[in-house]
């Protein structure tokens, strides 16, 4: 197998050298963000006690140390604040261009993103982004001595074409 | 009177490709800041090693470095604030002398960059991000300052030629540092027209990788007079943090981390912006010493391309900044950076700069920021 982002170890060391986070409900509690995100969502927690929104989702509320949280979708489309194209000596396991952008998500909310789908001297600040979700490669877990493929997405921005 | 000085500071040459392992490069720096001490290897109490962790096969460098520089059975322990760990490495050895535990602590920071391929650091230079929601962009330092710089000419109207200007000032005192990876005069056009790497930071816009160390010899104020007859005064030291992730930041035109850490080190050293002689700014790209002006009160937000437009960063300047070529000549082997730093504003303090003297300078600042301004550092010293 070979692991996206770290080539030359093809499938070594997955759990540590893997650029990808550990997404199964095994691993941690967010797990629900990447079953929403396989369904195109594109969500948070929010505070049921003192309604605090924050991004990235939380298991304990940051403001109040409640644990009671409701997990709420988020927008989906956004605008592009700053960007940058690298492209020379981008990440190994990337390719370029490889584009960030500071994207607007309205309410306050902003966040970084790649931006992909996207040709060099395509992007101009303040164009429109949506949430584009993709299959990255499966992590190798071992449950009870047993070794298990655990299927994984990840997402990015793309422009919204006109 | 402050009571703890620094008595000696060395570092590697740095460069592309040592050709020596980890212990050999701080072996180096830590030979040259024990050179004309009156004390020998047994003397030091307690070494802290600095460096960040993923560019090495060892793990636990502390154990290896202090066997073979000698300093066993004498404690030492690992620090690190990714580019900073070294001014990190600094803060502690402060407060372990100024807390009667030790005497004298020798801070090394060390990165050898070149047993990797520049694609491979990058990569491995990424998981200093949120490793769960930035990191898994490819996101990395370069893409990081791209975004400010972006942010700050969209702000105040800054341009490509004001940033190459700092590269033409660094790079002219970088030619004449025997210690720096680059040692050539750079011109406005060679700048202006080299490959663009993220936009808008072109290929001089950047400091390279690079392999190095550094060494800092800190000692309690009574004993430090005994060591050296030019002990070099810790007055103001000040860290701070910013978010992990660089969307949790207020703005993208100045680093919060490095303004914190500015006020403390004034605040405790009772000075000002204006009170600064010499300083050393963390200079990883062009566009940071930009942001250094202005986050150290050097220059009003907005207003701090205005220093390098009057050449008053200059050595004969209002306030000379980075006249032993910055990081953008002398290369950046992150862990050794802020030990190479403090080196340069002890020798001027000294009078011993060979780069360019600084005249009469009496009191210097060192500024070293870890990742996309994660970690701000200052640290104010006096002769």
């Amino acid at each position: 197998m070979s692991v996206l982002g770290v080539p030359i170890l093809e499938g070594l060391y997955p759990s540590t050298m893997d650029l990808y986070p550990l997404e199964a409900k095994e691993f941690n509690r967010i797990h629900p963000f990447y079953e929403n995100l396989r369904q195109k969502r594109f969500t948070t927690t929010k505070c049921k006690k003192c309604g605090s929104e924050p991004f990235p989702p939380r298991v304990v509320c940051p403001k109040c140390n409640s644990d009671d949280l409701e997990w709420v979708d988020l927008p989906t489309e956004g605008k592009v604040l700053r960007f940058t194209e690298e492209v020379a000596g981008v990440p190994l396991g990337f390719e370029s261009p490889l584009i960030h952008a500071l994207v607007d998500l309205g309410g306050g909310r902003k966040l970084i993103s790649r931006v992909v789908n996207c040709k060099e001297g395509e992007l101009k600040e303040g164009a429109a982004v949506k949430l584009a979700v993709f299959d990255i490669p499966p992590m190798i877990i071992e449950k009870k001595g047993v070794m298990a493929e655990a299927e994984r997405v990840f997402f990015a921005f793309e422009p919204v074409k006109k | 009177m402050a009571e703890v000085a620094i008595v000696g500071v060395g570092q590697s040459v740095f460069s592309r490709d040592c050709g020596v392992s980890i212990r050999e490069l701080s072996f180096e720096a830590f030979k040259e800041a024990m050179e004309g001490l009156d004390i020998t290897t047994g003397d030091i109490d307690a070494s802290i090693i600095c460096s960040a962790p993923e560019y090495d096969k060892q793990r636990s460098p502390a154990g290896l470095i202090s066997e073979y520089l000698e300093l066993t059975p004498k404690p030492s322990f690992y620090v690190e604030t990714v580019c900073s760990s070294s001014s990190t490495g600094l803060r502690i050895a402060w407060s372990l002398v100024k807390a009667g535990l030790h005497k004298v602590v020798a801070v090394i920071g060390f990165q050898k960059m070149s047993e990797l391929s520049s694609r491979d650091a990058a990569e491995r230079m990424g998981r200093g991000a949120d490793i769960i929601w930035e990191s898994p962009f490819g996101l990395t330092m370069p893409a990081g300052y791209a975004m400010y710089a972006r942010a700050h000419m969209a702000k105040y109207g800054t341009t490509e030629e004001h940033l190459a200007k700092v590269r033409v000032k660094n790079s002219h005192y970088g030619a004449a540092n025997p210690k720096a990876t680059y040692r050539k005069e750079l011109g406005l056009e060679d700048i202006l027209n080299s490959e663009v790497i993220t936009s808008p930071l072109k290929k001089f816009d950047c400091c390279a990788n690079a392999d190095g160390a550094s060494c800092i010899i800190v000692a309690r104020g009574d004993v430090a007079k005994g060591i050296t007859q030019v002990p070099v005064w810790i007055i103001g030291l000040g860290a701070a943090t910013d978010t992990m992730t660089m969307a949790g930041r207020k703005s993208l035109t100045g680093l919060e981390c490095a303004k914190e850490a500015g006020k403390q080190a004034y605040k405790m050293a009772g000075l000002k912006p204006q009170d600064i002689d010499v300083a050393e700014v963390h200079d990883c790209f062009t566009v940071s010493e930009i942001l250094a002006y202005e986050d150290l009160g050097f220059a009003k937000p907005g207003e701090g391309v205005g220093l390098i437009e009057d050449k008053q960063t200059y050595a004969d300047g209002k306030i000379p900044v980075n006249v032993d070529g910055g990081l953008l000549s002398k290369g950046h082997p992150i862990g050794a950076t802020g030990g190479s730093q403090v080196r340069t504003i002890v020798r001027q303090l000294r009078r011993q700069a060979t780069e360019a003297q600084v005249k009469g300078a009496e009191v210097g600042l060192v500024h070293n920021i870890g990742g996309i301004g994660q970690y701000g550092n200052v640290t104010i010293l006096r002769r």
